[in-house]
């Protein structure tokens, strides 16, 4: 989870000098689609790794659930408290710093196992109602809802972690972790524009929020867009922390099918693949997003 | 509404009141105790050698600095109280900056209309109307849909004195409009403000500009080390400077 600063208005490095030669520029890409043939071409003709394969990749679905959800609300997240870390008020500051500190210093993991060992058997106790707290059943209906608890469910039987829809049980720990780097892309994005732009805005009678909104955010974001494309393929790597709580992803059906046949090195070959595939698919969706936004710096 | 008020006759009462400004940074004293009075339809220009605190008495009279003591009035509003509404006295106070500040995210009619609508709430209709009539004037209709940055330095401050206008403001405050300019460049900006001053619009300008001075001020004021030195008739000051540190500053710059 490395930090990227934003683009400078004038980069050290003009990518205007590199070669425009495609094969030059994008071999890289044509040794990996090769590899990538051979491998799928390996796969497709061994019995045993259509098995493992056919095993592992109903995970995908759950894979991109958790990284698109845990990135929108790190998003949202990220996005108030870099308002936050630039507020003057200092209760606000103080507050937002604690909660950037407190959730890039403790490991995802570690924050995984949290919620999935304290947090959603506290959440269980809430809507099953063993908890102290008085049952409000409006609310208990809602939260069951949002956590896609069948009704009947509760009715039968005691309620358990797996009643809770694995995405939603997973993706608050995501998002709080992601939430705190964001934080500090978008701060850096916002710091990257000069102070000019705010006191031009107010100046025209604007309102803090309404100069943030229509003229400090619209070139900020802009800035660290590749940043936050990097962090979206970081996330989508490190969902695949989600398989120690049996979040039903990938790499959880990996070590469930690698372990149950005694077969890891096809389970990973699989596993590798697929995460190859899709980071690198994103990977050119962000040199694609950098290449537009250098030409729009010239179109202007 | 706002063509009104400009035709009306200068009253006594000031629409801008200073009174014993000081203002500090850190240890440097960027204010002492300045008073300045402008009244609508003057134009008021500030000189002085650079760290003598006129672009910080400008900025304090639209808040973008606070004063430590001292009163600051609008009409008839004290900028400087916690309790008023300085958003709405911006709206009444144009300004244009050294470094024009253009929204490079917006094409020049956006830069022109984004404030129009967001805050003075009008229509898309009217403000593109509004912005269109302010960039004939300032004499650059073709550029309205080009981005800032591929305009030249005087063509982006001709905007910038536009979009400061499309609010319809009572007051223009320039802060060294031509100090980033190319030589060739300057006096497109200062024919706008000349202009300006002769439709009568209220103007506090600081400036290095001794011509501009001459030609549009009714009043000008000699700053030094936060300290209003001197306040007079351009006419005076040129012709027969009395104070030392002002003869001093024309000597160097003239």
């Amino acid at each position: 989870m490395a930090q990227i600063e934003p683009t400078a208005p004038r980069p050290f490095f003009d990518p205007r000098g590199v070669s425009r030669n495609i094969l030059e520029r994008r071999s890289w890409f044509l040794v990996f689609i090769a590899l990538d043939i051979f491998v799928l071409y390996g796969i497709f003709t061994s019995p045993i790794l259509i098995e493992a394969w056919n095993f592992v990749v109903v995970g995908i679905g759950v894979t991109l659930q958790i990284t698109i959800f845990s990135f929108l609300f790190s998003i949202i997240i990220g996005l108030i408290v870099a308002l936050g870390r630039i507020s003057k008020n200092i209760i606000i500051y103080n507050v937002t710093t604690l909660y950037v500190e407190l959730f890039r210093g403790l490991p995802l993991l570690v924050i995984i196992l949290i919620f999935a060992f304290v947090v959603t058997p506290a959440l269980i106790d809430v809507i099953a109602g063993t908890d102290v707290l008085p049952g409000i059943p409006f609310l208990d209906n809602l939260i069951q809802q949002m956590v896609g608890i069948n009704p009947a469910v509760i009715e039968t039987t005691s309620l358990r972690a797996r009643d809770i829809d694995p995405v939603i049980r997973i993706v608050f720990a995501f998002a709080v972790t992601y939430g705190a780097f964001m934080s500090e892309v978008f701060r850096a994005g916002i710091e990257s524009i000069g102070r000019g732009q705010m006191e031009a805005s107010r100046s025209l009678g604007m309102t803090y929020f309404e100069a943030m909104r229509h003229v400090i955010l619209p070139q900020a974001i802009r800035n660290v867009l590749p940043a936050l494309a990097n962090n979206f393929i970081l996330l989508l790597k490190d969902t695949s922390l989600a398989s120690v709580v049996a979040v039903p992803e990938i790499s959880h059906l990996t070590r469930q099918y690698a372990s149950n046949r005694f077969r890891y090195p096809e389970g990973l070959l699989i596993l590798s693949f697929i995460y190859a595939n899709l980071t690198i698919l994103m990977s050119l969706g962000v040199i694609y997003l950098e290449s537009r936004l250098q030409q729009d710096k010239h179109d202007e | 509404m706002s063509e009104l008020i400009r035709t009306l006759p200068p009253s006594d009462k000031p629409i801008i009141h200073i009174k014993d400004a000081t203002k500090s940074f850190g240890a440097v004293k960027a204010l002492r105790n300045v008073s300045l009075d402008v009244h609508a339809g003057e134009v008021v220009v500030i000189i002085g050698p650079s760290g003598s605190g006129k672009s910080t008495l400008l900025r304090c009279i639209n808040r973008l600095e606070t004063v430590n003591s001292g009163e600051i009035w609008v009409e008839d509003v004290q900028v400087n109280s916690k309790n008023c509404d300085i958003n709405r006295v911006r709206e009444e106070v144009g300004m244009v900056f050294q470094q024009f500040n253009l929204f490079p995210n917006l094409s020049v009619m956006g830069n022109l209309m984004l404030a129009q609508t967001v805050v003075r709430k009008r229509n898309r209709a009217e403000s593109e109307h509004i912005a269109r009539r302010l960039l004939d004037k300032v004499g650059i209709p073709e550029k309205a849909d080009v981005f800032p940055t591929k305009l030249s330095g005087g063509q982006q401050q001709r905007v910038a004195i536009a979009r400061a206008l499309a609010m319809n403001p009572k007051i223009m405050l320039f802060d060294e409009p031509t100090s980033a300019l190319d030589p060739e460049m300057i006096k497109e900006v200062l024919d706008v403000m000349l202009d300006l001053a002769k439709e009568g619009m209220t103007m506090v300008v600081v400036t290095h500009e001794m011509g501009f001075a001459r030609a549009a001020a009714n009043k000008i004021v000699f700053m030094d080390h936060g300290e209003k030195i001197v306040e007079t008739t351009p006419a005076d000051l040129f012709d027969n400077p009395q104070h030392e540190r002002l003869k001093q500053f024309l000597g160097k710059i003239l």
